[in-house]
């Protein structure tokens, strides 16, 4: 394992060191590709002097408000219609008409809506974040075990207590699945968003960098949004094992 | 999904019920029409469109793009990823590097397509290629590491030629792998093109759309964004049907093997 990361860890240090000569000795334009010490060196002066986390920070707030609407709204619309046959049923054609629009089409209308602001973004971000999130509750709660279900009747558990204590625990692993795969989406959206209406935020920052022609300025930005998109998936993972430890455990001893 | 025989009455009749809901708040609130005109002049619009053929233009321009992306996306995904997955040095070399810019979401890419390639289909195309690889890319190294040993060594021990052992043994084997890459690209692959229509293009349904919304045509843009949730949905179809016929062969392996 360790001598495998090796091998790759030289080609990435090979390929920077070639990056920065090729760029010394002027075989690349460097109006497009900018010697990549002077890139870091920029990502580094815009790191302490906080441009670039203050971005970030505002893209993050946006990105967070439009995920945890998303979350807040359709994992209990979706338990709801994973447990009644009738409504999924009432809502199957609408929910189906609206998941084929890819979702950057919807910011013209948030857009319009909205203007340039912050509501705008975090539109975008809860409709392009509803159909995981929805679809997967829905077939988390569908999965669960009717034994489970009935036992708690057998109980006379009250409804709220029968969602809190059986459903949502059931179907959390699935439930946890979509707001993962919401995640990157998440990302995405707040980005092209930025980009198509906004005056700040990381996205306007990389495209108003290349558009400025400040290309160092650009690859900062990129830099930064890769590091932002490697840490919450760090993030997420940690949490997921965190809140399901229980979920593996019992995996565990089923198999035992 | 249960066949036509089981029409979903409440489902339809609650999506009419819905556009009903618009029409008439459009009429009683006539200050709004601008957001949200009413529901009978966007299909207006859309019948409008489609009978002058306006929007065959920017139609075609979009679908274009995205199947040149989108090939192009998957011949390189699919080789880069059988070859990654079977030559383990290989993986070793690039596998940090794969690991450090996957995370990074892909339109970001786009500044440096603008700066490289200039506004036009060949930025578009560069775009949508770069953010459809990773999907296929890593699915398709996943695949191939999944087949069983036995499978390329009973090959080997009958003499196949590599040639034969990757087209008669590794593809097949990892197909399913191959095609859930395939899916996931697919959706990707059409926000990047009307993404980057939107930020740069003349043409296309994303620069058509927003340019709608400026010139605050909103009946327009509504009956654009119909234009491209359809074409998602056909795509979306055409590729299930494909992958019916392609992947036939498993899932009557599959029934045999738990007969």
């Amino acid at each position: 394992m360790r001598a495998q990361k090796i091998s790759g860890l030289l080609f990435l240090v090979g390929l920077m060191l070639a990056w920065e000569s090729a760029s010394r000795a002027d075989l690349m334009n460097p109006l497009i590709v900018p010697h990549l010490s002077r890139i870091l060196g920029i990502f580094w002066d815009m790191l302490w002097s906080g441009a670039i986390p203050m971005q970030i920070l505002l893209s993050m707030k946006r990105a967070a408000m439009g995920y945890l609407l998303a979350a807040v709204v359709f994992i209990p619309l979706g338990i709801v219609m994973g447990l009644s046959q009738g409504t999924y049923r009432a809502l199957e054609v609408i929910v189906e008409m609206l998941r084929p629009v890819p979702p950057p089409v919807v910011i013209p209308v948030a857009l319009l809506f909205f203007g340039l602001e912050d509501e705008m973004k975090v539109f975008v971000i809860f409709f392009s974040c509803a159909w995981p999130i929805l679809l997967n509750t829905i077939d988390g709660v569908r999965n669960i075990d009717w034994v489970l279900l009935n036992t708690a009747k057998t109980f006379c558990l009250s409804r709220s207590q029968t969602i809190w204590r059986i459903i949502l625990p059931a179907a959390s692993p699935q439930i946890i699945t979509g707001l993962r795969v919401s995640l990157p989406i998440m990302l995405i959206l707040v980005v092209i968003s930025e980009m198509v209406g906004s005056t700040d935020g990381i996205g306007y920052f990389i495209l108003d960098a290349q558009r400025r022609f400040k290309v160092a300025q650009m690859y900062a930005g990129m830099f930064a949004l890769a590091i932002l998109g490697y840490a919450l998936n760090q993030v997420f993972n940690l949490l997921h094992r965190r809140l399901l430890s229980w979920h593996w455990g019992m995996m565990k001893r089923d198999l035992e | 999904m249960n066949g036509r025989y089981n029409f979903n009455w409440p489902g339809w009749a609650s999506f009419v019920f819905l556009l009903l809901l618009w029409e008439l708040g459009a009429r009683v609130a006539p200050g709004y029409r601008l957001y949200l005109p009413p529901i009978s002049s966007v299909i207006g619009a859309l019948g409008q469109l489609i009978i002058s053929g306006a929007v065959g233009r920017h139609l075609l321009a979009t679908l274009e793009r995205f199947l040149a992306g989108y090939l192009i996306a998957a011949a390189i995904g699919v080789t880069l990823g059988i070859l990654l997955g079977y030559f383990q040095p290989l993986h070793n070399l690039l596998g940090i590097l794969i690991e450090l810019l996957r995370p990074m979401p892909s339109v970001a890419i786009i500044p440096v397509a603008i700066l490289t390639l200039g506004i036009g289909d060949s930025m578009i195309v560069a775009v949508t290629v770069y953010a459809g690889v990773w999907s296929i890319l890593i699915n398709t190294i996943d695949g191939v590491r999944h087949i069983e040993s036995t499978l390329v060594d009973t090959g080997r021990t009958f003499g196949l030629s590599r040639s034969r052992i990757l087209w008669q043994i590794i593809l097949p084997g990892a197909s399913p792998y191959i095609v859930t890459g395939l899916r996931i690209a697919l959706s990707i692959a059409l926000i990047l093109v009307t993404t980057a229509e939107m930020i740069a293009g003349g043409k296309g349904m994303g620069f058509y759309i927003l340019d709608e919304e400026r010139s605050m045509n909103s009946a327009n843009m509504y009956a654009g964004i119909v234009i491209v949730a359809a074409l998602g949905y056909t795509l979306n179809r055409l590729f299930l049907a494909l992958e019916g016929r392609v992947m036939k062969w498993r899932h009557g392996m599959m029934a045999r093997e738990m007969a």
